[in-house]
């Protein structure tokens, strides 16, 4: 046991945050008082002390969160108990936000592809519409050149070919002197 | 910045539109029916109106099915169609109407290659060529019975295939096509 000539302000010191706490034993309490009523340094530090301690207790005390308690509980208990996110208020908004997007993006996507099958059929439709009107075009002109060419034809058998080739044989067959004469 | 794309985007299309009508145009096989005043527009029975890109793509669309037909469209800019009715209409100056557009093509350096005339019918067609190139071929046809009909055809074009092809195709199913596309 220290006597109170060995007692010095480092002993002080490092009994003074027990001593305002109350865990000093009562023999050490009064050689720590002693030494505080005779030390002005000493009894400064203690004043200071004393003035944080009260000063600290007298800031507000927030609540500790029930899922900390319960996780405190369940940890007693030997449990595992994950560790929750830190954003856990925000998951409902990104959520809802990822949602949105996907939405918009499925939906763009779906447009795109309607947009483009409607493109395409409309394409085909015109190809086909398109392909019939050049089929009528290059028809009628068939059918133009065809009836023509066969008028003309007609035209040169009868005038060039027929008409000459009867006269002919009608002449030929006039000319013969005991045959009567043929008209054709 | 929305403003100047909107207006480029514009700009671009319609210098595109004008290109594409400036090239069309320029062509030596193109002629102006719209401008010849030979139809009243509202009272066609048939108007086809068909260009490069669509021509194009109906080459593509029936090149398996049918080659020859393909072939033939795959050299052409442009295939206009007008068919005209002449059922209670004063056909004489439709018929006028023709004898001068016969004119105005052989001013502009259109060749004859076929005029018929039998019984009030009138047939005329014209090829533009440039050496031993055909550019373009028109069909002016009066029928003071049925119709009259202009088809203006520009690019290059072999008549005799087109008159090989035309004719084995069949009219009169395919003259159930409405007048559906205006000019662009």
């Amino acid at each position: 046991m220290r006597s109170n000539d060995e007692f010095s302000c480092a002993d002080a010191s490092d009994l003074l945050e027990a001593y305002l706490d109350g865990d000093l034993p009562p023999e050490e309490a009064d050689l720590l008082r002693e030494h505080l009523g005779s030390c002005a340094a000493c009894a400064a530090e203690r004043a200071l002390a004393e003035r944080i301690q009260r000063e600290l207790r007298s800031l507000p005390q927030p609540d500790c969160p029930p899922e900390v308690i319960e996780r405190v509980v369940r940890a007693g208990r030997g449990e595992i108990v994950p560790f929750p996110s830190k954003d856990r208020a925000s998951r409902p908004r990104i959520a809802a936000a990822a949602a949105v997007l996907a939405l918009a993006v499925g939906g763009g996507s779906l447009f795109v592809h309607f947009q483009q099958q409607h493109l395409q059929q409309q394409r085909e439709r015109q190809v086909a519409q398109a392909t019939q009107e050049a089929r009528f075009a290059l028809a009628y002109l068939g059918r133009a050149t065809h009836k023509v060419g066969l008028d003309v034809r007609d035209e040169v058998l009868q005038k060039r070919l027929v008409i000459p080739t009867t006269r002919s044989v009608s002449r030929s067959l006039s000319d013969l002197p005991d045959e009567p004469r043929k008209e054709f | 910045m929305r403003k100047p794309i909107v207006l480029l985007t514009a700009l671009l299309f319609l210098a595109a539109a004008g290109a594409r009508a400036q090239k069309l145009e320029s062509q030596p096989g193109y002629v102006p029916i719209e401008e010849l005043g030979l139809f009243p527009a509202d009272k066609l029975s048939v108007e086809i109106n068909i260009d490069g890109p669509l021509l194009r793509m109906v080459a593509a669309a029936t090149k398996r099915e049918d080659p020859g037909f393909s072939a033939v469209l795959a050299g052409l800019k442009s295939i206009k169609v007008q068919v005209f009715p002449l059922k209670g209409v004063d056909a004489d100056v439709i018929k006028t109407k023709i004898g001068r557009s016969a004119h105005w093509l052989e001013d502009r350096g259109w060749v004859s290659m076929l005029k018929v005339r039998d019984q009030g019918k009138e047939t005329f067609i014209y090829l533009k060529q440039a050496g031993d190139r055909i550019d373009g071929l028109t069909l002016l046809s009066f029928n003071p019975e049925e119709e009259a009909v202009v088809i203006n055809i520009v690019g290059r074009i072999d008549p005799a295939q087109i008159g090989r092809i035309g004719q084995r195709l069949n009219l009169p199913q395919l003259k159930k096509i409405p007048a559906t596309r205006k000019p662009e």
